[in-house]
């Protein structure tokens, strides 16, 4: 019993970085339950997501990314005590400084997932794929990838005489 | 029309720590005290190491002393136990990076000996050292100073330095960047961070910039780029605010010898203000052995989280 696959005009990268003992397990009992959901996902496994450094979210974007899903294991289930309170912490404040300068924070989802809960995480993945979808592609690092080195900038007349004479 | 801030007390100021300092190197107390001497232009000063008595005359305390000489211990943070005690002329501001240094580890208090500074405020610029101190000309973190006079040190003067009220810039600027719309606050970033040479000035005056091998200066995996283009300049800003967020202590020195003008300090007072509404943090006096984010609690705040 097939569905039928719709087409669409965009297809989000999302980048899920997930922790290996709740949500990739939760992530393969889905697949296992034979759940659908968006093949958008591209998932990263981790120890936990205390090892999730903030940096890693940012190159995601930088590197073409839409859209970026964290998840790991609910408060109190963490293989390693306490990994998810600091990831809970650090993330509480990148967030707030992804805010100020200007990312928009709808492209950006954390959640627990646990490893019995591959329906929780079928939701997760389909709500951030469809509400990015909706956004449409994240432009802004795309452009700022693409920008010239500063002093390479042809931003006057001189230099653009200067230029057209090489 | 500009009002002068009474800066009158720091020629007492002056004299005091010389006196304190000629007193600790004589008496064998400190091999060493860091502090403030007069440079060559007028007016202006520059950070000095001293080592015997007869120098703590070249010690001195002007608006001009903007330099935070935290950074010298930390970078020279191996070498004092075994060169001894040393002694170290602070401002408010200057001692809680030595509190947040102490509270990482990186320094012991028995190993210092602090000459604390009634500071009424400092000069925002260096370029004309011997300005007077106004309304305008002081520093944008002397306006939010709560450090006027730093506590807990081991010897400080007894002057009262005066303390105008002023408008908090940093504040008022923050706020109007948080009522623009998420594309504005982009294009004000792109536009400041372009300007950038990646010349990390900010990070080698950065008391709590003290890693021996800097993430961003790793090239395998290679996490920011090393170029000053627009891609590689928005990840280190953004990397150094994550860096330092629950423990700036708010010196504003990479502000200051940013060459470019790039308001990196208000990143920092950002961060600082949203650690202090998530998890009543905000740099001290105190030493705390857990900063915010090496610390949680059971209760902290998951509401953004599914």
């Amino acid at each position: 019993m097939h569905v039928e696959k719709q087409k669409h005009d965009f297809e989000p990268k999302i980048i899920a970085f997930v922790c290996t003992w709740c949500t990739y397990a939760g992530a393969d009992l889905a697949g296992t339950s034979r759940m659908q959901y968006p093949a958008n996902v591209r998932v990263l496994k981790f120890p936990c997501t205390g090892r999730i450094d903030p940096v890693f979210i940012l190159k995601a974007f930088q590197q073409g990314a839409d859209g970026v899903l964290v998840s790991g294991c609910h408060p109190g289930d963490c293989h390693y005590i306490a990994g998810n309170f600091h990831a809970r912490r650090r993330f509480a404040a990148f967030r707030k400084l992804l805010e100020f300068v200007g990312v928009d924070l709808n492209r950006l989802q954390f959640s627990w997932v646990s490893a019995a809960e591959g329906g929780k995480w079928v939701e997760v993945v389909t709500e951030l794929t469809e509400r990015v979808r909706d956004m449409g592609p994240m432009q802004e690092f795309k452009e700022l990838a693409m920008e010239e080195q500063w002093s390479g900038a042809i931003n006057t007349p001189e230099l653009q005489e200067a230029y057209n004479q090489i | 029309m500009t009002h002068a801030i009474d800066t009158s007390i720091y020629s007492a100021v002056t004299d005091a720590i010389r006196g304190e300092a000629q007193r600790i190197l004589s008496e064998g107390q400190v091999s060493a005290v860091v502090g403030y001497a007069a440079a060559r232009r007028k007016g202006s000063a520059q950070p000095i190491v001293i080592n015997q008595a007869d120098d703590a005359a070249k010690l001195i305390f002007t608006p001009a002393c903007v330099n935070n000489l935290a950074v010298y211990l930390t970078k020279a943070k191996k070498e004092i136990p075994k060169t001894g005690k040393i002694g170290i002329v602070v401002k408010g501001c200057d001692l809680k990076a030595l509190v947040g240094l102490m509270g990482e580890s990186q320094l012991k208090r028995e190993n210092l000996y602090l000459i604390g500074i009634p500071c009424a405020g400092v000069l925002a610029s260096t370029i004309q050292p011997d300005k007077e101190l106004t309304h305008d000309s002081i520093a944008s973190k002397c306006r939010e100073c709560d450090v006027h006079l730093p506590t807990g040190c081991d010897f400080l003067p007894s002057q009262q330095p005066g303390t105008p009220e002023l408008e908090k810039r940093y504040a008022a600027e923050i706020a109007r960047l948080e009522t623009m719309t998420p594309a504005e606050r982009w294009k004000y970033w792109k536009e400041q961070f372009s300007k950038c040479i990646k010349c990390y000035a900010c990070r080698q005056v950065c008391p709590f910039c003290f890693c021996e091998q800097c993430l961003c200066d790793r090239n395998k995996p290679q996490m920011v780029e090393t170029t000053p283009r627009p891609a590689g300049n928005f990840a280190w800003h953004v990397v150094r605010a994550m860096h330092l967020a629950g423990r700036c202590a708010g010196c504003a020195e990479c502000e200051r010898v940013c060459p470019m003008d790039i308001p990196l300090n208000l990143l920092n007072r950002k961060m600082a203000k949203e650690l202090k509404e998530l998890f009543e943090h905000e740099a001290g006096l105190e030493v705390n052995e857990k900063g915010p984010l090496a610390s949680f609690s059971e209760k902290d705040d998951q509401s953004f989280i599914k």
